[in-house]
């Protein structure tokens, strides 16, 4: 029975108890959608010497359901099946998977670098947790700090990161990366760093100066 | 970008049971909730949040067992193999979905760089 149920929409002359149903087919439920906060975008990298970076850079699908959001995670690769010098990159609708994007070019990324061993073991379920905490909004008010996540399927070791915004945003960026940390089950003693995107692309050595680590 | 965001003061989210007896009374859309609107009294603003196992508990609908419409054929991607062999893996996965042994028999695609 309803309780405490608003005015229906029909007005009827003694309160009844039995509210109108809605029709719907048995089972209907199974096929409800659920709407996201954000649309996103997955695109594909492929390393093609032959072409320019952009070029290489494939848009797959986009997606504002969980459910459509499973229907293209069930019938794409793991990322631990790709080509070396292959990227998967999920971003918010309307942010491009790069740098220089307006809404990227301040921010810069909570990066997790995976020791050889760990693409066998972990690299598609940290990415699999990756995904379903940016389409799940996990990080409270800091979500809107993000723009995105990037796994590298790489030689020496893949990397998987989340990309925010704005590298000053110091507080939003640490709740991202507490909680991260937390929903991987990272041990205490592993340290992921971010890293902006300035310090990334003009960097000289091989490695990048943290700016926060958690 | 966000740095002059304005937090709002928290306030208890209003709350109201609605009891179902049959499917039918369900709304016939998923953008409702009997009801009213499941997401429409978040305070200070509306965001949609989903915890890990309900989004998990998802994967198995019947609308998420079919390709999206319009999905680009990427070789060694989206391709129809892939899709078998994730079909062959999720078998397998049922019970112990964290790590699979490597079976050695993947080749590994060739290096590109």
């Amino acid at each position: 029975m309803a309780t405490s149920e608003p005015r229906g929409n029909e007005t009827e002359d003694s309160p009844n108890e039995t509210p109108t149903p809605a029709p719907a087919v048995p089972g209907s439920e199974q096929y409800i959608k659920h709407p996201l906060q954000n649309r996103w975008a997955l695109w594909y990298f492929k390393n093609d010497k032959s072409k320019s970076w952009t070029e290489n850079l494939r848009l797959i699908a986009k997606f504002d359901t969980v459910e459509d959001f499973w229907a293209l995670y069930n019938h794409i690769q793991q990322p631990s099946k790709l080509g070396f010098g292959c990227d998967y990159c999920l971003f918010k609708d309307g942010i491009k998977p790069m740098w220089e994007d307006d809404r990227n070019k301040l921010g810069g990324r909570w990066l997790m670098t995976l020791s050889k061993q760990q693409r066998h073991n972990d690299l598609d379920r940290y990415w699999m947790e990756t995904l379903l905490c940016l389409v799940g909004e996990s990080f409270d008010e800091a979500s809107d700090d993000v723009c995105g996540a990037v796994v590298n399927v790489r030689p020496k070791g893949d990397k998987i990161a989340i990309w925010t915004g704005n590298c000053q945003n110091r507080d939003a960026i640490m709740t991202i990366g507490q909680q991260y940390k937390e929903r991987l089950n990272l041990p205490i003693k592993t340290l992921i760093g971010y890293q902006s995107h300035d310090d990334t692309s003009s960097k000289s050595g091989s490695t990048t100066k943290n700016m926060y680590s958690v | 970008m966000s740095t002059s965001r304005q937090h709002s003061e928290s306030r208890a989210i209003p709350t109201r049971t609605v009891l179902i007896n049959d499917t039918t009374q369900l709304p016939h859309d998923y953008c409702t909730t009997p009801g009213g609107t499941l997401f429409s009294t978040t305070p200070g603003g509306t965001r949609i949040i989903y915890d890990r196992k309900f989004l998990l508990d998802r994967r198995n609908s019947p609308i998420a067992q079919t390709p999206p419409a319009h999905l680009p054929v990427i070789p060694g991607v989206t391709s129809q193999k892939v899709l078998n062999e994730n079909k062959k893996n999720e078998a397998n996965n049922i019970n112990n979905h964290d790590s699979k042994p490597g079976t050695g028999e993947d080749a590994q695609f060739e290096m590109d760089i």
